[in-house]
């Protein structure tokens, strides 16, 4: 019996440590962030955010050389893949990870809010997102899903002393676990169906079934319902608004674009490999979705009078307009590639323009202290530079050439229409008026910055510090270039597509 | 093998009476920290039956989970919620309670037991269904080695984030 224990056979898997490469710098990086946190005293703190930014832009580096090397890499049987799709979104995960650090690096460094733990967090965070793009399995999606979202809970309540800060990370917490146990209970109806966890052999399976089986209904609704609540859709939104408003402004930026994107990618997982062949199912739950999602959301953004509490239902609005090509996209192969890569493009372009809002937001509260609309009065009189970046970032919320946010809605509209499905252009003309609606607030904070009198008369110019600025350059410039030369994103992403796993 | 599965019955029988006595302990004791003492004596007790079934990777589980960390949560949380640790009289529930938990306890008992004999009649499963730790460890370790690893970097950012918002400064 022992003999027989000890001689069996094991092969050991074949890990391509070059696809692996992104992950493992990145777990590098917090590994380093700890033992730099334990052995080193309160005069190096500022040492964790460049530490931190450092790892995530070093990972970008084997991303590019996967993508040059442009192989398909499938592992672990196929629960783990590195294509294109995967790495375009690796390298947004990353960068607007960057971009987070550095809104975060002042903000952290001046509340005295435990820097090495808040960037170790951050980053764990980010690398769960990462494995969420690669991730083909349901226990790989989960476990990235969880890795993204617990640190997230944390982060949210960061400022302990702040009761709105507990309320925020609280709701977050219960809001979050909830969704996860009806996610978990989908997925485990799904893996009863199918047998298997790996989203290749569920899209064989489900897609073989013929009739309709109320028990794959009750599967794919409960996955896709647990998802609806990472990424606030109406009506699993109540969480956001508190959560944004009450937790650190960088953590609302790193919420409201890095996590709700990874919520997403998993949408887009396991619709487009596991689901796919059920579309009868999922279409209309998505078509509801995205028409409340847009409409409550804009609706609601009205009439808000907190910037931050703005852009959370704004971002809710957004999440509508990014689950709208899933309303059309089972109808055939080419609909369905158009509206994965129209929502890859929305991605991209709303985390380039919703993370340089936030640093407006960032800088302009770092004078005012607080976060009413009417304390952005007057900005352009004393902060000239700001109030044009807010504007361009704005204009691009709202679809508005030449910022790029027209070219996402754009994308948007034309993977809508090319179904040719009467449920696709009603779909479009709401998308189209609730472009009308947002332009509403949009458009007040607009002219509140450019024709107010600043509150107080108070006109000392805003410091905006290295980090602030150097975020708002990236920002602004992926917001201009994106949306003059679309090219340089189309190029990019033309290379997405899911269905090659699908046989 | 007829032998075997005599023996395999008694211990089932013993066993399960065993674990009948301490559910019922369970809700009939006066004190809540025996209460949560006779859980214990459940838990293990389905830990055993899981040995009987040959399944021991699930029975370590149960240890580990149920009995290493859930029951030393639920002692944690009557001592830190300060309740009396002492007999209580006032732990009992009213009588219209009483007879609503014990109906819903009947219903399921009916409904989980007829869905059980509904759905594997005469079936015999012999030794297929086993799962051996050693198929349960390879997988973890070769198809699903990145979750684990992954799972392993969840643990470490919990902890602490955990300490960071627990510990007073």
């Amino acid at each position: 019996m022992l003999a027989q224990l000890l001689t069996f056979a094991w092969n050991a898997p074949s890990v391509d440590y070059h696809a692996l490469a992104p992950e493992i710098i990145v777990a590098a990086t917090i590994v380093v962030l700890i033992v730099l946190d334990a052995f080193t005293g309160e005069r190096s703190r500022w040492a964790s955010s460049s530490v931190a930014g450092i790892g995530l832009l070093v990972a970008l580096i084997p991303i590019a050389t996967l993508a040059y090397d442009g192989v398909d890499r499938v592992m672990f049987g196929g629960g783990f893949v590195v294509d294109n799709y995967a790495l375009i979104l690796q390298a947004l995960f990353l960068v607007a990870g960057y971009v987070v650090i550095l809104l975060s690096t002042n903000y952290i460094a001046e509340g005295d809010y435990h820097e090495g733990e808040y960037y170790t967090l951050l980053l764990s965070s980010i690398l769960g997102m990462m494995v969420m793009a690669s991730a083909r399995d349901l226990i790989s999606i989960f476990i990235a899903l969880e890795l993204v979202s617990i640190p997230a809970y944390m982060l949210a309540a960061w400022r302990k002393r702040d009761q709105k800060s507990n309320e925020a990370g609280l709701k977050y917490y219960l809001m979050g676990v909830f969704a996860s146990a009806i996610l978990l209970y989908g997925m485990s109806l799904i893996f009863g169906i199918t047998g298997s966890t790996l989203l290749v052999v569920i899209g064989a399976e489900l897609g073989s079934y013929v009739s309709s089986q109320p028990i794959i209904t009750l599967g794919i609704a409960f996955v896709l319902i647990g998802f609806a609540f990472k990424v606030s859709a109406v009506p699993f939104h109540q969480w956001a608004p508190d959560t944004y408003e009450g937790a650190p402004t960088p953590v609302t930026s790193f919420l409201a674009v890095a996590s709700k994107a990874a919520g997403f990618v998993a949408i887009l997982n396991v619709l487009f490999i596991g689901f796919y062949g059920r579309h009868d199912v999922w279409e209309p739950l998505m078509w509801v979705l995205a028409a409340l999602s847009m409409t409550v959301g804009n609706l609601i953004a009205l009439r808000q009078t907190n910037v931050v509490r703005m852009l959370a239902y704004s971002g809710i609005a957004q999440a509508g307009y990014i689950l709208a090509p899933l309303a059309v996209a089972g109808a055939t192969l080419g609909t369905g590639g158009e509206a994965l890569r129209s929502i890859v493009v929305y991605l991209l372009i709303y985390a380039g323009m919703n993370l340089g809002a936030f640093a407006v937001v960032l800088a302009v509260s770092r004078k005012t202290r607080s976060g009413d609309i009417k304390s952005f009065g007057g900005l352009f009189s004393y902060a000239p530079t700001l109030t044009v970046c807010m504007t361009i970032f704005l204009f691009s919320l709202a679809g508005i050439p030449p910022a790029a946010g027209w070219f996402a809605k754009l994308s948007i509209f034309s993977s809508l229409t090319s179904a040719g499905t009467a449920s696709g252009y009603i779909l479009a003309v709401i998308v189209g008026l609730n472009s009308v609606i947002a332009f509403g607030y949009y458009g007040r904070l607009i002219r509140v910055m450019w024709m107010d009198e600043a509150p107080d008369g108070d006109r000392t110019p805003i410091k905006v510090p290295a980090s602030l600025s150097f975020a708002l350059i990236i920002t602004v410039a992926v917001t201009l270039v994106w949306g003059v030369f679309p090219g340089a994103l189309t190029h990019f992403t033309d290379q997405v597509n899911l269905f090659s796993l699908l046989r | 093998m007829l032998a075997l599965l005599v023996a395999q019955n008694i211990a089932f029988y013993i066993i399960a009476a065993l674990m009948v006595v301490g559910a019922l302990r369970v809700v009939t004791c006066k004190n809540l920290m025996h209460a949560a003492l006779w859980l214990v004596l459940v838990l293990a007790g389905a830990a055993a039956q899981y040995i009987l079934l040959a399944s021991e990777f699930v029975a370590i589980t149960q240890v580990l989970v149920y009995l290493g960390a859930i029951i030393v949560l639920f002692l944690f949380g009557i001592m830190l919620t300060r309740a009396k640790t002492g007999t209580d009289d006032d732990l009992d529930n009213k009588k219209s309670a009483k007879f609503i938990g014990g109906g819903i306890a009947v219903l399921l008992l009916g409904l989980m037991g007829y869905s059980l004999i509904d759905g594997f009649k005469d079936t015999e499963f012999g030794n297929l269904m086993v799962q051996r730790t050693s198929q349960v460890s390879d997988s973890i370790f070769s198809t699903y080695l990145l979750p684990f690893e992954v799972l392993s970097i969840l643990l470490l950012a919990a902890l602490i984030g955990a300490i960071v918002l627990a510990r007073r400064d």
